[in-house]
């Protein structure tokens, strides 16, 4: 018995590790200005080097951990949204970057928005600013791994509603 | 104690832990070779290691529209044939596990067929990026794969045998890389091809195509998938060193020469970009075929 909780245990360690250390990102823009999206862009450059930390950009929704969201949901990109993060294999989180992914900012109540990224899917880590720096957004992935290796980060997998 | 043997073979040195390890060290090298040319700091050492063990602790989706049995069974497969081919290989400078009269076209067989389950496993599912990439995959292959066959076989020919360790000892005696200049620089392009390294890289090229035919794979099957590659990178850099570059001795003279080749391939990546399939096609059967066929030509006249 004892030997099995200790092989559960170095197991985790071992799967809390590599999640930690391999951080694969996906972008997607709900309905930005673009403005977030250029500081992410800028965030992938040589000059901050992003891959020292294993952060890899993916096309693939099926190969990303970390969904990094920008700018308001809008009433035609909500269901896109959803179904990118639906099609994110578990365990994965959310990184809202921007004031418009944290409260809709200047297009808050706008006829055609729907409201945060937050009212869609849940978010993990918010990175305000608008748009935030690129050092900032690079603090937002590390304060996510650092999230990630605390036990209380064993976050239940949540089924959201469509 | 033979099956014990054997088992060790196959599971720990030179099959499996092993050559698994060592293409995930070369891999690295290959990641951060390529950062330090671009003036980036790039990937911790662990960092191939780090990506294989968080994605077989991932979900694995299977999509609604595939063949399940074929989406899961297509990565295997694909380890599986390349973990084969390099039990015929001069691993780490040792003499090979098995050898055969003509373990040479079994071994160049078996390092396409991850190419092959790669192309069957984006045409299995239902997307269209994926179904886009199978397609460039497929006919990446069949432009790659006939002159780098033909480049493998011209030193053979000059050796007048099929079996990999005879080749070797054939070329620790005569300098083919100046017999057979040709070759090389094919065998080592089509290694390129094989590898969908940067100038062939149309098939899983991230910014028209998501990631190609492995568009729907997630988890273990995706890291199955960057194994086998992994893998393919040692079985393709040794056969080339062994053919090429006067046979591989010692543990030294293999990570020597194929570290060497690698650096190589890590300059022609940084140098150039994107071709599309058909320059790529264009490139393999216009001028690749005609010349290895030429250089065949002329060895086969010089050794009559």
């Amino acid at each position: 018995m004892e030997l099995g909780k200790v092989w559960n245990d170095v197991f985790d360690r071992v799967k809390t590790w590599a999640r930690v250390n391999s951080p694969w990102v996906l972008h997607f823009n709900s309905g930005s200005c673009n403005g977030c999206d250029i500081e992410i862009l800028a965030t992938l450059t040589p000059r901050y080097d992003v891959e020292r930390f294993g952060v890899k950009l993916e096309g693939s929704p099926r190969h990303a951990d970390v969904l990094i969201c920008t700018g308001p949901v809008t009433l035609q990109a909500r269901d896109r949204l959803l179904r990118v993060y639906e099609q994110m294999p578990e365990p994965k989180f959310v990184i809202a970057v921007g004031s418009c992914a944290i409260s809709g900012g200047a297009f808050q109540g706008c006829y055609n928005v729907v409201g945060h990224v937050d009212e869609v899917i849940p978010v993990d880590i918010y990175v305000p600013g608008c748009p935030p720096r690129p050092e900032a957004i690079i603090d937002g992935v590390a304060k996510l791994l650092g999230k990630l290796q605390t036990p209380a980060a064993a976050r239940p997998v949540e089924e959201t509603v469509i | 104690m033979d099956v014990l043997r054997t088992l060790f073979t196959l599971m720990i040195f030179p099959g499996g832990l092993f050559i698994l390890f060592n293409g995930m060290v070369y891999e690295w090298a290959d990641r951060k070779l390529v950062a330090r040319l671009q003036n980036r700091v790039g990937p911790r050492w662990f960092q191939p290691l780090a990506d294989m063990l968080k994605l077989l602790a991932k979900e694995e989706v299977v999509p609604a529209s595939v063949d399940a049995r074929l989406f899961i069974g297509l990565p295997v497969i694909a380890l599986a044939g390349v973990l084969t081919a390099a039990l015929y290989l001069p691993i780490a400078g040792l003499p090979p596990a098995y050898s055969f009269p003509g373990d040479l076209i079994v071994t160049v067989y078996m390092l396409s067929l991850l190419t092959l389950c790669t192309g069957i496993a984006g045409a299995n599912t239902n997307n269209r990026f994926s179904l886009v990439g199978a397609t460039r995959t497929l006919t990446q292959l069949f432009s790659y794969e006939a002159p780098f066959m033909l480049a493998m076989l011209g030193p053979a020919v000059a050796a007048g045998s099929w079996q990999i360790d005879e080749v070797m000892g054939y070329a620790a005696e005569h300098p083919v890389i100046l017999m057979q200049p040709v070759g090389f620089v094919i065998a080592l392009i089509g290694l390129m091809g094989k590898l969908e390294m940067r100038p062939f890289d149309a098939p899983e090229a991230e910014t028209e195509i998501v990631a190609g035919a492995m568009t729907e794979y997630s988890g273990r099957g995706l890291a199955l998938f960057y194994l086998g590659r992994y893998v393919e990178l040692i079985a393709g850099l040794t056969l080339v060193a062994a053919f090429y570059l006067g046979g591989i001795q010692n543990p030294l003279d293999y990570f020597v020469k194929t570290l060497a080749l690698l650096l190589v391939l890590v300059g022609l990546q940084t140098l150039m970009t994107r071709l599309r399939i058909d320059q790529t096609v264009g490139l393999w059967w216009r001028y690749g075929t005609l010349l290895v066929l030429l250089q065949w030509f002329v060895t086969l006249l010089l050794r009559s």
